[in-house]
Order: C-alpha cells, then sequence, then structure tokens
C-alpha cells in the first residue's frame, strides 16, 4: 500500500503533534517572556501526550504502508520506536526540570522547543525509507543536538562540546552522503526497497564499488551510534553538554541510530533468507562480518578506555560505546531473533541508563561535581540515592534480578544459536567481566569509602519519586519481562524488500 | 561494468598528477628566484593589502548568514509554486499558506528576540 501525500496526512498525527507543540512552545515563550516558573516543560509533556496517544493508536492499528509515495514507511517497527522516543523525551524534560544545569537561566522554551524537534527528528529517521528522507531526518536530529550540547552558553566546556560535536558530525555525514550518492549511481533509485530490487539483479563486478558505498554510509551510521572508528566525539560531548542533554543523547538519537540502520541493512542490503524469521545479504559482499568487527571494537575500546576515567559522565559516556557494541552484536545475526533481542535492549538501557545519569544529576545539584572521588561514602549520606545507583550499575554489567540481565541473555542466547559468530560471543562475555571492574568502582566508592563525617543530603521528594520510577521497572523487568517481549516481538513486523 | 573500463580515468589521472607535480618541479628547478617587498605581499586581487586577514568578526554575521539562508530558501520553493499555480489549485495554495504561516511564526520570534538588530 503507497499513499499519497493527502492520504498519508491521517497517518502523519504522532509528528504534526510535536510540529504544533514547537509552534506553541515557541509562541507562548514569546507572549509570555520572562515568567518565571516551568511551565514551558509542562506544555513540552502536554504536548507529548498527543504524540504518545496517536502513536499507540497507530501501533494498535497495525497497519502497514509507505507514507508520502514511498518516503515513510508506516509499520509496528517505526510505531515501537515512536514509543520508545517519546518515553526518552519525557523522561528527559523531566530530569530537566530537576537538574540545575538546565532549570535556570534563560531560554528555557527554546530547551524544550529543541528537545521536541530532536524527537521529531527520531521519529522521522526511524521510519525514512529513502535515503534523502534518510539524512534529511539524520540532520534534524544532528543539528539540534548539536545546539542543546552548546546549551550552557557561558560554560567553557559545553561550548566546546558544540564545537567538536559540529565538526565530527559535519564530516561523517559528508561522507555518509557521498556514500550514498554512490549507491544512487549503482541502484538507479533512492527508495530502500527499489535499491535492493536493483542490487540482487546487479552483476558481482559491482561488489566492489557497493563495498566502498556501504562503508561510506556507515561513516553517518556509526557516528549516531557512537562505534568504535567514529567514537571520539562521544567523551568530550557526554562530559561538556548539561547532564539531561547527556543523558537523552545516550538513549535517544542512539536508538534512533539503530533504528535507521536496521532499516537500511535490512531493507537495502538483505533479503529473505532460507527460514522464516532470516535474511540473506544481498550480495557476496560480507557486511555482517565486518559490522561484526565493529562491535568486537567498540565494546573493547570502550569498556578498556572507561576503566580510567575519574569523572563519572565521561565513564558513562564510555559505558554507552560499550553498550553500542552489545547491541550491534544482534545485528550481525540476520535473524528476527537478533532484532528481537536489539530492541529488548534499547528499551532496558533506555530506563536504566537516564537512571544512571538522574542520580548522577541529583548528586552534582547537592556536592556540585561529577567526580567519582565525591561520591565516597554516599551510601550513608544519601541511602536511597546510592541503592538506586547501584541497582543501574548492576543492571548496566548485567547481573541479576535486574533488566539489563535479562536483555544481555536475550543478546547471547541470540548469537549463540550462530556458529560463525561464537567468538563475538566470547569478546562480549569478557567485555562484561571488565565493565564489572569499572562500575563497581563507583559502587565501592559509594559504599566502602570512609566519608569524613559529611551531613546527610536533603533531596527533595520529587527527586525520590522520580527515582522509583526508574528503579522499579529497572528490577521489574529483571523478575517479569514477559509483556516487554511481547511487546518487543509484535514490533518486528516491518516493511522488507522480496517478501 | 568491469574494474578495468575504469582504466582510461586511472590514467588520466596519473597524467595530471605528473602535469601538475612536473611543472611545479621544473620551474623550481630551472627558474630564478628573486624576492622583493611587492612579491611577497599577499595578493588580494591587485589591490595593495591593507591589515591582517586574520580579524575577529562579530558573532552577528553568522547571525545574519544563518536567517538568511532561511528565508533564501523560502523564496527558492515559492519560485516554482509560483510558475505552477493555477495547476495545483487550492490545494496548492492551502499547502503554501501552512508553509509560509510556519516560517513567519518563526520570524516572528527572532524578529521579538532581537536578532534582527545589529547594535
Amino acid at each position: 500500500m503507497i499513499l499519497d501525500n493527502i492520504a498519508s496526512l491521517k497517518y502523519f498525527y504522532p509528528e504534526a503533534s510535536l510540529i504544533g507543540t514547537v509552534i506553541v512552545l515557541i509562541v507562548l515563550d514569546l507572549a509570555f517572556k520572562g515568567r518565571r516558573g516551568k511551565w514551558q516543560a509542562w506544555v513540552a509533556l502536554a504536548g507529548l501526550a498527543p504524540a504518545l496517544v496517536f502513536s499507540i493508536d497507530l501501533y494498535a492499528g497495525g497497519e502497514s504502508g509507505s507514507l508520502f509515495t514511498g518516503m515513510l514507511a508506516l509499520d509496528s517497527f517505526a510505531g515501537f520506536f515512536r514509543i520508545l522516543f517519546i518515553g526518552a523525551s519525557a523522561l528527559t524534560v523531566l530530569i530537566s526540570v530537576i537538574s540545575s544545569d538546565t532549570s535556570r537561566g534563560e531560554n528555557q522554551g527554546e530547551y524544550y522547543a529543541f528537545l521536541l524537534m530532536i524527537t521529531l527528528g527520531m521519529f522521522l529517521l526511524a521510519s525514512s525509507m529513502d535515503l534523502l528522507m534518510i539524512y534529511l531526518s539524520l540532520e534534524l536530529v544532528s543539528i539540534t543536538s548539536y545546539v542543546l550540547a552548546g546549551f550552557l552558553k557561558g560554560v567553557r566546556r559545553s561550548s566546546e562540546a558544540a564545537l567538536k560535536y559540529v565538526i565530527y558530525g559535519g564530516v561523517s555525514s559528508g561522507i555518509m552522503i557521498y556514500g550514498m550518492s554512490l549507491l544512487y549511481g549503482l541502484a538507479g533509485s533512492t527508495n530502500l526497497m527499489e535499491i535492493y530490487k536493483a542490487l540482487s539483479t546487479a552483476s558481482p563486478s559491482t561488489e566492489f564499488a557497493l563495498f566502498v558505498s556501504i562503508l561510506f554510509v556507515l561513516a553517518g551510521f556509526g557516528y549516531k551510534i557512537a562505534t568504535v572508528p567514529f567514537h571520539m566525539w562521544t567523551p568530550d560531548v557526554y562530559e561538556g553538554a548539561p547532564t539531561p542533554v547527556t543523558a537523552f543523547l545516550s538513549v535517544g538519537p542512539k536508538a534512533a541510530g539503530f533504528a535507521v540502520l536496521i532499516r537500511f541493512f535490512y531493507m537495502a542490503m538483505a533479503g529473505p533468507g532460507p527460514a522464516e524469521g532470516l535474511w540473506a545479504p544481498v550480495s557476496d559482499i560480507g557486511w555482517p562480518l565486518l559490522l561484526g568487527l565493529l562491535s568486537a571494537g567498540t565494546m573493547t575500546a570502550g569498556n578498556l578506555i572507561a576503566i580510567n576515567q575519574n569523572n563519572i559522565k565521561r565513564l558513562l559516556a564510555y559505558s554507552s560505546i560499550a553498550h553500542a557494541g552489545y547491541i550491534l552484536m544482534g545485528f550481525v545475526l540476520l535473524s528476527a531473533e537478533g532484532l528481537k533481542a536489539m530492541l529488548f535492549y534499547l528499551v532496558v538501557y533506555l530506563i536504566m541508563n537516564i537512571g544512571a545519569f538522574l542520580v548522577v544529576i541529583i548528586v552534582a545539584n547537592q556536592l556540585n561535581s561529577e567526580e567519582i572521588e565525591d561520591y565516597a561514602g554516599l551510601g550513608w549520606r544519601a541511602p536511597f540515592l546510592a541503592v538506586a545507583m547501584t541497582v543501574f550499575l548492576f543492571s548496566l554489567t548485567g547481573i541479576p534480578p535486574t533488566a539489563g540481565f535479562i536483555g544481555k541473555f536475550y543478546l547471547f542466547a541470540a548469537i549463540f544459536s550462530k556458529d560463525e559468530f561464537y567468538w563475538l560471543a566470547i569478546v562480549g562475555i569478557l567485555n562484561s567481566v571488565v565493565s564489572l571492574y569499572y562500575y563497581a568502582r563507583i559502587i565501592k566508592a559509594m559504599f566502602l569509602v570512609e566519608s569524613s563525617e559529611q551531613p546527610r543530603l536533603k533531596i527533595p521528594p520529587l527527586h525520590t519519586t522520580l527515582l522509583s520510577v526508574l528503579v522499579v521497572p529497572t528490577i521489574l523487568f529483571g523478575i517479569y519481562w514477559a509483556p516487554l517481549a511481547e511487546f518487543v516481538a509484535r514490533s518486528l513486523e516491518f516493511l522488507a524488500s522480496g517478501f | 561494468m568491469e574494474l578495468i573500463d575504469y582504466l582510461p580515468i586511472f590514467i588520466l589521472l596519473i597524467i595530471a598528477v605528473l602535469f601538475v607535480g612536473g611543472t611545479i618541479l621544473v620551474s623550481h628547478m630551472v627558474g630564478r628566484r628573486k624576492y622583493g617587498k611587492e612579491k611577497m605581499s599577499p595578493y588580494e586581487s591587485g589591490m595593495i593589502p591593507v591589515g591582517d586577514a586574520r580579524r575577529r568578526f562579530s558573532v552577528k554575521f553568522y547571525v545574519v548568514a544563518i536567517l538568511f539562508v532561511i528565508f533564501d530558501i523560502e523564496v527558492v520553493f515559492m519560485y516554482p509554486w509560483a510558475v505552477i499555480f493555477k495547476k495545483l489549485g487550492v490545494f496548492g495554495f492551502v499547502e503554501m499558506m501552512i508553509f509560509i504561516a510556519i516560517l513567519l511564526v518563526g520570524f516572528i520570534y527572532i524578529w521579538k528576540k532581537g536578532a534582527l538588530e545589529w547594535a
């Protein structure tokens, strides 16, 4: 079902309601200039509500097709990511209200407007099925992210983060669009399905050109999800950006990057495989092996460099690089099982990583520090905070009974089902062991290091409530994860070529 | 297309590199060198250079440049729209009005925020 522009509009309500909210936010910001309070945040949350309702409605409707004459995909895969992104944005709005980085100063309206614009970009990114649309929505996400990374105008670190982000982003999206132009030359179309058709009948002699174009396109996607050769920006940007923005970048745009990676490779570069739920690469070039190597390199580099970090935001940045590596393990398998594990892990990662950053925000509010040594004695000074942080860190490591364990379990179960990637599973397990070391360092600082008679911290009840909202699912999905697994399994129906 | 078919392009590439490299090398080896004040001064399209080029620009230039791009693109979209206006009918008109309305909100926003004032 290919819908034209007018017929597509009624499937475009989630995006349209976000656009509307952004405009309303900007206009209200002008009209009520200088009015105190956090009303901009509540307007943003109120705008996410209709987007959520429309997204759930579309998801439940279960229709599939392509919108705007083949630009966007309408399927449950895009629906799943829309709901995930709304979750990420809503949590980010809430932690932005708490954080002293972002809740003060002018331009509050702009901050939330940009946040919603990134969400809009992510919506489009997860559903684009045309090279032009992929590029456009990737830029929408990137450019607004640059602005948010440099949101603390007076802070040197923040400006540095934004500048580095712009330069890395500009170079990698330049390389990506060059790769796309090569791909267009090979296939004669920018539509992913058409590209698959053209490539599956192409002569083997085009393989080299195809390989080069895949490498170039990977530069753009790899930069968004922070895989190894393109990860250099991550620590500096994550450290310099306001903490709520860091939390958002590590779960939102990263998940969007994975969504577009899956859609690009599973739609244009792979077709129906030997059995149900399996894909086969379109030509003999071994892109699954290439991504397997990237995955191994990414998790190893992320984990090894994380060991030496003393700033907790930098540590979590390297940890987020490592997690991109873990998630990529599911990508190389070309099976529905692998995809399911990826999506499951993205949900779990969203909850536990925002949770960990929330603790960082609350501690930074109280102690004005992001150094791990200042977490000393937190177990006595703020017991609930320290226990919550421990839960999130255990979950990030993958220790039962937390959601992170189930997520890793799915990933490893998927990868052990394919003989040729045994080595990757072993690399993954070794890396998990390494990661325990640096996560445990924080826990050790909180509980085992004596604090020199410092007073207990007073944590506002709102902060405790929000913390509980994140701790509960982290443990709950570690014990009873069936509903989430079913939701993920339902979301795997996406438009695919050749089926 | 086999890889061998790209051979002419490759040969052209080699010739181009050799030609440019060769000319520089030969003029470096046999050419005479005379240096004077005029010759060593930076070339500024025939004018006598004034001051240093590495000056700090006001950041306002960038703001104006970015705003210019946005409204420039708006006009770029309006040209083809105007050409086939009659063919598009009411739908095209409404669609363009929505587009302009969104940009108008942006315009009022930057106006009120003072981005258009130089001082």
